[in-house]
This record gives structure tokens, sequence and C-alpha cells, in this order.
């Protein structure tokens, strides 16, 4: 294990980070992290490879090169489920819940694959363990759908839902796997004023939890309230980093992404 | 008369073997033998079930899965001569191997090229039974093997209590959690995995199950029968179970019991209709198709293709974006 204290108070450690697409360098030689209980923003302009970043944190794509350290262990390259296991979770940026299941069915998939241990046989004859197990699932759902609002929706079907509480519900779920780090990519695309509004105190309410979260943003005055360090991204490759009022500030990201009239 | 229909559908299952169970006592010896493979396709149909309808993976090789549950059962009867319940049991362990060993192309290949995969196996197995004539007996066919129980009706009335405790079976494993998981392969497999879902474990386990029922259910074919022939087990053979899954609903378990049983009858039903047979058949079963669909707003084609687990213009397993 990594002993110093300075890298266990980081929970996410990237190195080196490099992605390759034919001849196209999506993600180059890329480092950030991620400290405990910090919320941290990843911007740039479109296509300057923020989700591919997400996208090889989570297993998603298979980096060429470089590190991904995940509280002190290796986690690039392992399979996705096992990288959610050990702890992160993420949404995405077009919404992926499973439109014919409920919002409660939904919720639940982040509980991930199986019964808890119970056996296929025993789900099948409906054994006390089996029910037990699954009672506790409901309670820890409810739980958590309770927090971000959604409880009262629990049996609407996922597709009903407006826009915006669909978000509220992909966030739910990732929470549901019990993450020590959420990627968020794009939370406020598509939401209105009021929701956004209501999005920022629900990612201030995880952050309080003790989660860490990484999440990708277009909306400035979003990354400006939130964010405590931000990246900024160009054409794969970190052009910047730092605290807000100090990274919008900086030539480079006037030049690549927020141009002179910029917040 | 909303109140009878959820009565109706509350009960449907337990009605549905209700009269399953009086079927020997009031059908002929011929429509008895219908009804009977009614009952067998049925336990072939949940297992497709599980691996269409919940999990989304569309095979059109299942006649081979059944083969190798009624060959098995049948060569180790004649051949090595076993006890028919060590034989039956396996056939059914023999088969649910190598159905979970079709899993492992479903780990990279998604929609129309697994499809491809499955007919392949299916006609490799089915080749392989017409030419390996010492043991299978080939072209000419396998009998001459113990039945389970020694009377036919009794082997029915096994098969009808299998088929009720394999219906709540499944329908439970639909309602878990596991079968959510399954159900997530379906409808977003990047969304599942990245949830915690073992994406290949889930497959395996969805291939295992609909070849485990896909074996029982050919060992009861053998014992229906007493004769097992290649030309039993072609693609058609598996088309029409796919059928059945599709006309069943995809998802509900009553419904394929249903389904299965009558799609099985209806060529005899329709006997009467001599050379024009099939093609009021295929007119039965597109109306069918066609108002279902229109009720439940899944109208177009590209709906039914969503449904049936891959929508048009995506061939690899994962969209990533």
């Amino acid at each position: 294990m990594v002993g110093s204290t300075n890298t266990a108070r980081e929970v996410l450690n990237v190195k080196g980070l490099t992605k390759k697409f034919g001849g196209l360098v999506a993600v180059d030689d890329l480092d950030i992290n991620v400290k405990e209980g910090q919320i941290c923003a990843l911007i740039g302009p479109n296509g300057s490879g923020k989700t591919t970043v997400l996208n090889l944190i989570t297993g998603v794509y298979k980096n060429d090169r470089g590190v991904v350290d995940f509280a002190g262990q290796h986690v690039q390259n392992l399979p996705p489920h096992t990288i959610c296991w050990k702890g992160i979770a993420r949404t995405f940026q077009n919404i992926r819940i499973l439109s014919s299941q409920t919002v409660f069915q939904n919720a639940l998939l982040g509980k991930g694959y199986g019964n808890g241990g119970v056996s296929i046989l025993q789900t099948a004859l409906n054994t006390k363990k089996y029910r037990e197990a699954t009672a506790a699932c409901t309670e820890e759902v409810d739980r958590i759908l309770e927090f971000v609002g959604l409880l009262d929706l629990k049996n609407e079907y996922a597709r009903n839902l407006p826009y915006g509480k669909q978000r509220i519900l992909e966030i739910a779920r990732a929470l549901i796997t019990g993450p020590k780090l959420l990627l968020l990519d794009e939370p406020a695309a598509g939401l209105n004023s009021q929701e956004i509004h209501a999005l920022m105190e629900l990612i201030k309410r995880i952050s309080e939890r003790g989660i860490s979260i990484l999440l990708i943003e277009h909306r400035m005055e979003i990354v400006g309230k939130l964010a405590d360090w931000v990246f900024v991204l160009n054409h794969g490759a970190k052009i910047a980093e730092g605290t807000f009022d100090k990274v919008k500030e900086d030539p480079a990201v006037i030049q690549a992404y927020l141009g002179r009239g910029g917040r | 008369m909303v109140k009878l229909f959820k009565w109706l559908k509350k009960y449907a299952l337990l009605i549905v073997m209700l009269l399953l169970l009086a079927a020997p006592s009031v059908t002929s010896q011929y429509e008895f033998y219908v009804v009977q493979r009614g009952v067998q396709n049925a336990i072939h149909v949940l297992g497709l079930l599980i691996l269409i309808g919940y999990s989304g993976m569309l095979s059109l090789g299942s006649a081979a899965l059944l083969a190798t549950g009624a060959y098995t059962y049948g060569i180790l009867l004649v051949k090595v001569g076993l006890n028919p319940w060590v034989g039956a049991a396996l056939a059914v362990a023999l088969t649910t191997f190598i159905g979970t060993g079709l899993a492992l192309p479903a780990f990279r290949l998604a929609g129309p090229f697994l499809v491809v995969t499955t007919v392949g196996f299916g006609e490799i197995v089915r080749i392989l039974i017409l030419n390996m004539e010492p043991i299978t007996g080939g072209a000419y066919g396998l009998a001459g093997f113990a039945k389970l129980l020694p009377s036919t009706r009794w082997v029915y009335y096994l098969m009808v209590a299998a088929l009720f405790l394999i219906a709540i079976a499944v329908k439970r494993i639909g309602e878990s959690r596991l079968g959510l998981a399954l159900k997530s392969l379906r409808e977003d497999e990047v969304a599942a995995e990245v949830m915690g879902v073992d994406v290949r474990r889930a497959k395996m386990v969805s291939f295992a199950l609909s070849a485990m029922l896909a074996g029982l259910s050919g060992v009861f074919l053998a014992n229906l029968t007493g004769y097992l022939s290649p030309d039993s087990f072609t693609a058609a053979e598996s088309a029409s179970y796919l059928l059945m899954v599709v006309m069943g609903g995809m998802q509900s378990v009553t419904g394929a019991i249903v389904s299965s049983i009558v799609i099985t009858s209806l060529p005899e039903v329709l006997r009467f209709l001599s050379s024009s047979r099939l093609l009021v058949y295929s007119l039965v079963l597109l109306v069918y198709l066609r108002l279902n669909w229109v009720r439940t707003g899944k109208g177009s084609l590209a709906g039914l293709m969503k449904t049936l687990g891959f929508p048009l213009g995506t061939g690899r397993a994962k969209d990533r974006s």
C-alpha cells in the first residue's frame, strides 16, 4: 500500500492517463487528483475529452497508458462492475436509466448483480433469507430515494418522470452503490434554473456525506459556486488547474474555452 | 368487469394449471398428445422467456439445446443402459453445461450477430446428430428408451407439476434483483455494468437457466414421443419457439405458457383447411401480433425489433456514448 499520509487523503489519483482512438489522441498524458470530500470540476470545450476521462476512470474504456489509483489501489482497466464495487459511481451525459422499470427498480439496480449473496434457488423458493435480504435492500433504497426527494414517485415508471427528475434518479442510483467518489457528467444539462438550484443543493448535501465529487459542467456559475478545484482540458490535455477564480483569469483558459467576455 | 379482469389476472396461472390437470379427462387421445406437446414446449419457452424476454438476448438455436437434452437422455438409456431418472438428471446437466458455453459469444456479440451465432450452433448440433449415426441413429432416429414413469398420463402429470413450479420460479426470478440485473442487460448494458452488474455473469446465468429448462423439456419430449429424429430440431422449430415467447408478451410467465399451448395446437386446429393451413396460420399470428403491438403502443417494425432485442442500426454489444 502507498503509506504516506498525503496520498491517503487523495481519493482519486490519475497519472499520465492516455487514450488514443486511431490517430486521435483523446486524452493526452493527463494528471488529476481528487482529495477526500472535495468537489472538483472538469471543464473544457466540446470534444476536449472530458467524458472520455470519466469512461476511462470507470473502466468503460481501456486506457492506453497511465495509472488510475483509487483509495490507494490501482483500478485502471478493471471491469466496470469491479470498479463500481470499489466505490466509484457515475452518471451519464445522456441519461441512461431503464425507462420501462419503475423509479424504485432503477434505484435498486445500484445494488448491482444478484440478490445480495442469496442463491437463485433460494430466490425461486422465496426463502426467509431471500425475503430478509430483499427487505434490507428495499429499506436502503427507500432511504436514498428520500434523501434525493424521489420517494413519493417510487412506483412511477422512470419514463414518465420529467427530465430533471430522471437526472436526479440517475444520481440516486449512483448513490445506492455506496460510492466514495461520484462522477457526474453534465448533471445540469437540460435543466431549468429552478432544477439547477435544487441540483446544486443536492450535490452539496452529497458532498457533506463525505463523498468526493468530480463533475463535468459547462455552466460556469455552477462550477464557480460548487467546485473547490477545477481542471481545464483542451484537446485531451490539461491546460490549467486551480481554484475557479484563478483558472478563469488564466490566459490559456480564456483563449481555449471561456472567451474574452468570460464570466 | 374490471374486477373480473383483475381477478382473472391474479389467478391466471392457477386457472391455466387447473385446466391442464383436467385436460386428459376431456380430450381424445390425439388431442391429449397435442396438449402434452404444448406443456412440454411451455417448459422450454419459459427458459427462453428468461433469455429473450428478460435479458434481451435473442436465440434462434434453442431447438439444438432441446435436442441435446432429448438425445442425451435417449443415448444414456439405450446405449449405456442407465436408469431413466439418472439419465434425465445427466441430460439436464449436460444441456445446462453446453448452453452456458453459448454465453461466451454473447460476451462480445449482440443483436443480429448473436442471432447468427445461435443459428449456427443450432445447425451444428443438428448435423452432428445426423452424422454420428452409431451413437445417435442418424437419420433413422433413436428409439427404444424407457419412460420416467410407466404411463404417459403420469408423465403428463409430472410435466404439469414441473411446469407449475418452474413458472413460479421464473416469475420470482423476474421480480427479484437478479431479474432486474437481467432486464438491465436488455435495456442498457453499459449503465448496468457501471452500476456494478457483472454483465458476463448475468449473461451466463441467463443462458444456463434457459439451457437447463431446454434440457428438461428435451427429456420430456423423449418421454412423450418415444422416438427422436433430427427433423424435430430444425431452425424452423427454433423460430416457432421464439414466436411462442413473443406472442406470450415477452415478460409474462402465464402468457408464455398459454401461447406455447395455443401455438402448438394451432396447426392441428387448422388442419381442416388442408393446403391453405399455413397461410391462415401465418395470418392469425400476424393479426394477433399487430393487434397486440398496437395495444401496447409498439406498432412499428422498429418497435418490434427493439423488443426482440436488436434495435435497428446497432450491432456491437455496446454503445458507449
